[in-house]
């Protein structure tokens, strides 16, 4: 027997439950639908974002080359340990791993993937050691979120010698970052902080090639898909002689000051110095904090470049300027005298000339040679403020000198106009008796006074001074500046500049078979008053100055030499200047096997 | 037990539902090859591809069987059941922070994959013993209380996903056998009630789960993870999907659990909108065959017994499907017939054995 069941409640909810079945799978057609054909170009991004990670190489720096062709800055390979953290399982394994491998400490590691941007590894080492790679390696399945890349690291073989010139790199700031002109750059980049290394960044820079590779979830390369490889930046020759700067920082050991050199004829700058100095090797793989501060902090100063950035009061080197003013305008002859009983009453004021006895009478030749302030004095109150500012001004003083450095002063040639915008208070004659002699407001930094030096030893043409003699986009110097100066004034200041070598106070300048012409002068620290109070003070002592050019006819080197502290130019930056000079003239090489004896008898003095 | 195979029988074997399950196990099959060939374990296929072989001969054992023979023994299977599950949450190893396998030397057998089989069977025989066209919800609380205590034994493993199956199964069947309208609004309402209450109960990583379902990017790199690789894969498959082997989010590794739960991931961003189209199709086709079956059936207990199956695999479809285009939370809950796993397999495969029998009966006496 067979019983048919009555099925019709059921057959008509099965319908139902068809029709439930037909409308959940179209729900789910449409939701792919949106992900697959309408989303699927955001998707696809999204994918390739995971499975695509550039790697940057980086472009080497261009290479800084001395006149002759020497590498002054260059790049070596370094390692870098790289972490890729994005799909590490375990970080906080890794990391424990990496430090303890590495020497590293977990908190710098974690501290720098707290910085990290997404999807960029991030560098746990720089400049790694080969055991550091060699360890590395043997870790290499534990460890496959690690990668060494090798970069070019910037080095420079003078250590602190032309630092300040050079320059440093490092890492871009985040001030940097908002700048227009490292626009396109990363967070990490080096870039050029100091000195031509920070001025011709862009051109030194070249173009970082990258690779896109492509890596599995735990982060590991599987393949390249593309490679652009980097351009090297473009090598830089600048006019330094490496020789030359070896010599100034040799006669600087131990001082602070700074000298520059500059051919008279172009302007090309042989050697720059300023001490103390410090090692831009320590500032590639990002300086250590403390070493930094100590820096920043120093009281003497390192990072500074006194070159172009140490406004001193010029003393007597300004008498250069006062001389040639003078001569200029017509208010002497080299032949006019004036009588130097050691002091001036003028004005209601005393003024003093050096050591007190006087120098009697002198015309323009002596006054230069002994360095009389009265005879000075009395040009500065015929020539008065205006043309005695015109004329300081002609020869460069009050406006920066326009080296391709970075952060350069102006230093300060005071004019009335000055004095009533700042100090709302009319100018005395008795300050322009003071100016005259390079004391008071005055000051200029020892590149200003280089300048000036060449004007004198090349003739009468202000020359641009610069350190680039040759880039890919051209040196930036333009070519020396006639001042329509004529030629019997410069030979009168030249031949009062040779005899202050040759009889006055810069003798300790003189060489033996070159003609040295030259300048002694002593900056002032502090007030005579207060000198007197403490004379054995070093930091109350008054700089020294010596400006010097050789040889006499057709120079070659112009230069400026200050010693901080120095007490007179005569004694203390003179002797420098012999040393540069002797270098630049190879007299500082050792003596022909004959003339042995002689050298050694010398050395033991 | 008489297992009677005669040509009628033969003769209304519905080659359809047959020739779809197969093409969505052989689908399975290249799936998990594009997913594991270059993992750990590439020749995991094989495996996946034996168990096919061994899932359909308990198909056609399955098919042989007089299904209500089977349904004579329900308490039994019921019973065996319980006692299974209990083992199971007694003795098993933990795997994975859960007890849900029992291993018999060197396979694992997962017993709440035969449960499913075992309580559609159960469901349909009590509720076809039922005389009466409509029922209440008092008619419902007794055969409901003990699947629901199926539910909660698998709960307890954790496994929250075969648990839930438990309840489109049972309702299904409730509902053809004539559970009223209002009835069934009230169970809605109850069932929700019960997830509401079971909020305060559920794991840490449940919560979890959850929470980052709502907001994937709290937690980009934890729960979240699943369901953006999983939606990156899908939608980065596009309208003809990038090729089999080339997906860049199953061959490099970023989608997880892409053997098992996410297999349709795989086959979403390497076969495309078109791939999709394509597998949900065939699913939908094993379903209206199933409920096809269903109306077709010589009697009742035929019709419940396909609507439980019917119930669990288009929850479990619809379930993870929708969990891999991040629509529902990510659950542990494999894909029937294509995710990698053998108690799933043979389950699912069980279960369409069933169907094929009901429907090979309906003229039979």
């Amino acid at each position: 027997m067979r019983i048919y069941e009555d099925l019709r409640v059921v057959q008509a909810r099965l319908a139902i439950l068809q029709a439930i079945a037909v409308v959940l799978v179209a729900l789910l057609v449409v939701q792919f639908w949106s992900l697959q054909v309408l989303r699927a170009r955001h998707f696809r991004g999204l994918a390739e974002n995971n499975r695509s990670r550039v790697v940057t190489l980086a472009a080497p720096r261009g290479t800084l080359l001395d006149r002759g062709g020497q590498v002054l800055v260059g790049n070596r390979p370094s390692f870098n340990i790289l972490l890729s953290p994005e799909h590490a399982p375990d970080l906080d394994r890794v990391v424990a791993r990496l430090a303890a491998t590495l020497g590293v400490g977990e908190a710098t590691i974690r501290e720098r993937l707290a910085r990290r941007q997404p999807y960029r590894p991030v560098v746990v080492k720089t400049d790694a050691t080969l055991e550091d790679v060699a360890a590395l390696d043997v870790r290499r399945r534990e460890l496959p979120e690690v990668t060494v890349e090798v970069v070019p690291l910037r080095s420079y073989p003078l250590a602190s010698a032309a630092a300040h010139a050079l320059g440093r790199v490092g890492e871009i700031s985040e001030r940097q970052l908002q700048l227009p002109e490292f626009k396109g750059l990363a967070q990490g980049s080096l870039v050029g902080q100091a000195g031509i290394e920070s001025l011709y960044n862009r051109e030194l820079m070249g173009k970082d090639g990258f690779r896109r590779v492509v890596v599995n979830s735990r982060g590991l390369e599987v393949t390249e898909a593309s490679r652009q490889p980097p351009e090297d930046g473009p090598n830089l020759t600048l006019s330094i002689d490496a020789g030359l700067q070896a010599a100034v920082e040799k006669a600087f050991e131990g001082r602070a000051g700074s000298a520059v050199a500059l051919d008279p004829r172009t302007g090309e700058i042989l050697a720059m110095a300023s001490t103390p100095a410090y090692d831009p090797n320590e500032f590639t793989t990002g300086i250590d904090p403390t070493l930094w501060a100590s820096l920043a902090t120093d009281p003497r100063t390192p990072l500074m470049n006194r070159v172009i950035q140490g406004a001193y009061s010029p003393g007597s080197t300004f008498k250069v300027i006062a001389a040639t003013a003078a001569l200029e305008e017509g208010l002497i002859t080299p032949a006019t005298t004036f009588y130097c009983p050691g002091y001036l009453n003028v004005y209601n004021a005393t003024f003093q000339c050096r050591g007190g006895r006087g120098h009697g009478l002198m015309d323009l030749r002596g006054a230069l040679a002994h360095s009389c302030n009265v005879y000075f004095y009395q040009v500065g109150i015929r020539l008065e403020i205006g043309r005695l500012a015109k004329w300081a001004k002609l020869m460069g003083l009050g406006a920066p000198t326009g080296v391709d450095l970075p952060h350069e002063a102006s230093g300060l040639m005071p004019s009335p106009e000055w004095k009533m915008r700042l100090f709302k208070a009319p100018w005395y004659a008795g300050e322009t008796v003071s100016v005259a002699i390079g004391q008071g407001q005055v000051n200029a930094t020892p590149l200003q006074m280089a300048r000036v030096t060449a004007v004198i030893a090349g003739g009468g043409h202000l020359v641009s001074p610069h350190l680039v003699k040759a880039a890919a986009g051209g040196s930036r110097a333009t070519p020396p500046r006639p001042l329509g100066i004529r030629p019997e004034t410069i030979a009168a200041v030249k031949e009062g500049m040779c005899a202050v070598v040759a009889e006055g106070t810069g003798w300790r300048a003189r060489l033996q078979t070159v003609a040295v012409c030259g300048k002694t002068g002593s900056a002032q620290v502090v007030s005579s008053s207060r000198l007197e109070k403490s004379p054995n003070a070093f930091e109350m002592q008054p700089h020294g100055w010596f400006l010097a050019f050789a040889p006499a006819e057709n120079p070659t080197i112009a230069l400026a030499v200050l010693v901080e502290h120095g007490r007179s130019g005569g004694e203390s930056a003179a002797p420098v200047a012999r040393q540069i000079l002797a270098h630049h003239f190879g007299l500082d090489r050792p003596a022909a096997p004959g003339a042995a004896g002689v050298a050694d008898a010398e050395a033991e003095d | 037990m008489p297992v009677g195979i005669d040509r009628r029988l033969v003769h209304n074997i519905d080659w359809v539902l047959l020739g779809a399950t197969l093409t969505l196990a052989l689908v399975g099959v290249a799936m998990v090859y594009s997913a594991t060939h270059t993992g750990r374990s590439p020749d995991l296929y094989l495996k996946q591809l034996a168990l096919v072989g061994l899932g359909t001969l308990g198909l056609v054992v399955a098919s042989a069987v007089d299904y209500r023979r089977l349904a004579d023994r329900a308490v039994l299977l019921y019973v065996l059941s319980v006692v299974a599950l209990l083992y199971v949450l007694r003795f098993a190893p933990v795997i994975a922070g859960t007890r849900r396998w029992i291993v018999l030397g060197g396979f694992q057998l997962q017993p709440s994959e035969l449960v499913k089989i075992a309580a559609a069977v159960f469901v349909a025989k009590v509720f076809a013993e039922y005389r009466q066209e409509t029922l209440g919800l008092r008619d419902v609380l007794l055969p409901g209380a003990a699947v629901g205590f199926l539910a909660l034994l698998i709960a307890r493993e954790p496994d929250l996903g075969t648990a839930a199956c438990l309840v489109p199964l049972f309702l299904a069947v409730a509902f053809l056998a004539g559970l009223r309208m209002r009835a069934v609004v009230g169970l809605a309402a109850v069932l929700l009630l019960t997830a509401a209450l079971a909020w305060p109960l559920l794991k840490d990583y449940q919560r979890t789960r959850i929470y980052t379902f709502l907001d994937p990017s709290l937690d980009p790199r934890g729960a979240g993870y699943q369901k953006i690789q999983s939606q990156i894969a899908v939608g980065s498959g596009g309208l003809l999907g990038r090729g089999f082997l080339e997906g860049s989010q199953a061959q490099l590794g970023y989608l997880p659990a892409r053997h098992t739960d996410f297999i349709f991931s795989v086959l979403a961003e390497e076969a495309g909108f078109v791939g999709v189209v394509v597998a949900l199709a065939l699913y939908l086709l094993v379903l209206w065959r199933m409920l096809e079956t269903a109306r077709l059936a010589r009697d009742r207990l035929g019709a419940f017994l396909v609507a439980g199956i019917a119930g669990s695999f288009a929850f479990q479809v619809v379930y993870n499907v929708a969990m891999v285009a991040g629509l529902v939370p990510v659950k542990g809950l494999p894909l029937p017939l294509m995710s990698y796993g053998g108690s799933s397999i043979l389950s699912s495969l069980l279960g369409i054995g069933l169907v094929l029998s009901v429907r090979m009966r309906r003229f039979a006496n």
